[in-house]
């Protein structure tokens, strides 16, 4: 009740939201791509079989629908510089939406879950940074946005996930492998021209299997779908989609869900930034290359690079998030390396394979460093 | 001491609440509705269907719509979203067949009320073939609105 609450009533900060802010331009150009070749090519929606949801729903006429395509496209590739970013993240979700809710035959799963995410960045502030708006303002420090529509945007993401797998289990079909049996048989071809090896298509072929097969599925989605509200599950979750999404995009033409859904991940991400604490010697080149990379690499903001020169000190010293016990977490050498590359996001599927060896506590309050980092403690999640 | 709580307080709470509800309803919908719209279930079955379509005119005569048409109209440039545009042959059911055979009903009609320049077809009529998940075959016979055009010409 006091997450929930927190959710409700917190403040966070949302930089990590930024790669979906700039993946969802070149997404939204993708799902308009069939609508616009139409149009250019002197098409539109009502020259052949369509199905309108209601009869009050506003026709625009032919020129205004053809413009409106292109006015959501330019706006699409303006949110991703983060150019007016609340206007046209507002334009995007409001041109896509007009256009999904037109006619019943454009409904697709994978253009729900795009308009869910491009609602989400049309009610959060996700101009604040790595944006031109950013770049205009020079305001050092973006105030701190209200959680509740990340928290929805949270809800809404993890139902594709578990409505999916839920509508599987209920299904005799689906979790006996039947579904993924004839799925296979029918996709085979497909799979193999995207590289999926024979020898994999010769145990998907097997009914056995699918028995099997069935049942990893539709729990792999329930996982997904529940484990990422959880902190101690997030990761697994995280892992889990990644692996879910790859392989559906090898085995089905699902439009722009896969990459949809593995930009979303992002919003998962704890909604504080820079609370953990990097600091790397300056007498030590390896150490200065670390902090070039996390500096380039660090798409989420989840740290703050420091340096620091002198005798004795370790090349790399990590002040992790306070562990269960309030006390920040220290992580020197190897283990802060490891520690870094596990929360970047392009290493963190690797890197959480690695383990950490050693963990170090710092007595609380004996630095300003660990004040700092105990003092970005709000909330979790 | 509790926090005043304002208008804002209790706002983002009704529409988080909205916002949880209706997506309840609409997975919920998903289970009996034609048509799945927000409610994600991915997949559902790996069923096929085929069809074959013809126009009745008001003598009975019954034409393959894949031969000339009056009007010039063909069927694959009439009806081309959801996989209805070559609907002879066997093929899946991308969101099962529910949502699939209510879209060839719904284009059934659309085709008999909009092709204008064709004044001999009575009605369309699909004679369907359903593979549920590889059972069956089943067969369905689907017509369209009857054309207020026919016999014009």
């Amino acid at each position: 009740m006091r997450t929930l609450q927190r959710w409700l009533d917190g403040t966070g900060d949302l930089r990590a939201l930024v790669p979906l802010r700039i993946a969802a331009g070149p997404l939204v150009l993708l799902h308009l791509r069939p609508f616009l070749a139409d149009a250019i090519d002197g098409r539109i929606y009502a020259d052949t079989f369509w199905q309108p949801y209601a009869s009050w729903y506003p026709e625009l006429p032919r020129a205004g629908y053809v413009a409106l395509l292109w006015v959501t496209a330019v706006a699409a590739v303006a949110l991703s510089a983060g150019l007016f970013t609340r206007v046209v993240a507002i334009v995007t979700a409001a041109g896509v939406a007009y256009n999904l809710f037109l006619s019943q035959t454009h409904f697709h799963h994978n253009r729900a879950f795009l308009l869910i995410v491009l609602i989400g960045l049309a009610v959060l502030p996700v101009g604040r940074w790595g944006s031109v708006d950013a770049m205009l303002r020079r305001r050092a420090v973006p105030a701190p946005a209200p959680l509740w529509p990340l928290g929805l945007l949270r809800f809404e993401v993890a139902v594709a996930y578990w409505a999916s797998g839920l509508s599987k289990l209920i299904d005799g079909d689906w979790w006996g492998g039947l579904v993924t049996r004839l799925r296979i048989e029918q996709y085979g071809d497909l799979a193999a021209s995207r590289g999926v090896p024979d020898w994999m298509l010769e145990i998907a072929g097997n009914a056995g299997f699918h028995w099997w097969f069935a049942k990893v599925v539709v729990l792999t989605e329930l996982a997904i779908g529940v484990g990422l509200f959880w902190r101690r599950t997030r990761l697994v979750s995280v892992w889990l989609a990644i692996g879910f999404h790859l392989a559906i995009e090898a085995f089905a033409d699902v439009q722009v869900f896969s990459l949809a859904g593995l930009a979303a991940l992002v919003i998962w991400v704890t909604p504080r930034s820079g609370d953990r604490i990097l600091t790397v010697h300056t007498g030590n080149r390896s150490a200065r290359r670390l902090a070039a990379a996390v500096r380039w690499l660090d798409w989420t903001g989840r740290f703050t690079v420091t340096t620091a020169g002198g005798t004795g000190r370790p090349a790399a010293t990590l002040i992790d998030r306070p562990g269960a016990d309030g006390t920040p977490v220290i992580r020197t050498g190897r283990d802060a390396v490891v520690m870094v590359l596990r929360r970047l996001p392009v290493t963190f599927w690797a890197a959480a394979l690695v383990p950490i060896r050693t963990e170090r506590r710092r007595p609380p309050s004996s630095t300003g460093e660990v004040r700092a980092a105990a003092s970005v403690e709000g909330v979790g999640g | 001491m509790t926090p005043r709580r304002g208008g804002r307080w209790w706002a983002r709470r009704v529409v988080v609440g909205l916002v949880v509800v209706a997506q309840f309803a609409l997975v919920a919908r998903a289970y009996w509705a034609d048509h799945d719209v927000f409610g994600f279930q991915m997949f559902p079955e790996s069923s096929r269907w085929q069809a074959e379509i013809v126009r009745v005119d008001a003598g009975g005569t019954r034409h393959d719509v894949r031969d000339p048409w009056p009007g010039g109209y063909r069927w694959g440039d009439l009806v081309t979203a959801r996989g209805l545009g070559d609907p002879f042959s066997a093929r899946h059911a991308d969101t099962g067949l529910a949502s699939t055979t209510a879209f060839l009903r719904a284009s059934l009609d659309w085709v008999a009320r909009n092709t204008p320049d064709d004044p001999e077809t009575l009605y369309l009529e699909a004679v369907v073939t359903l593979w549920h998940n590889g059972r069956g075959p089943q067969t369905e016979v689907y017509r369209s609105v009857t054309r207020p055009e026919a016999g014009a010409g």
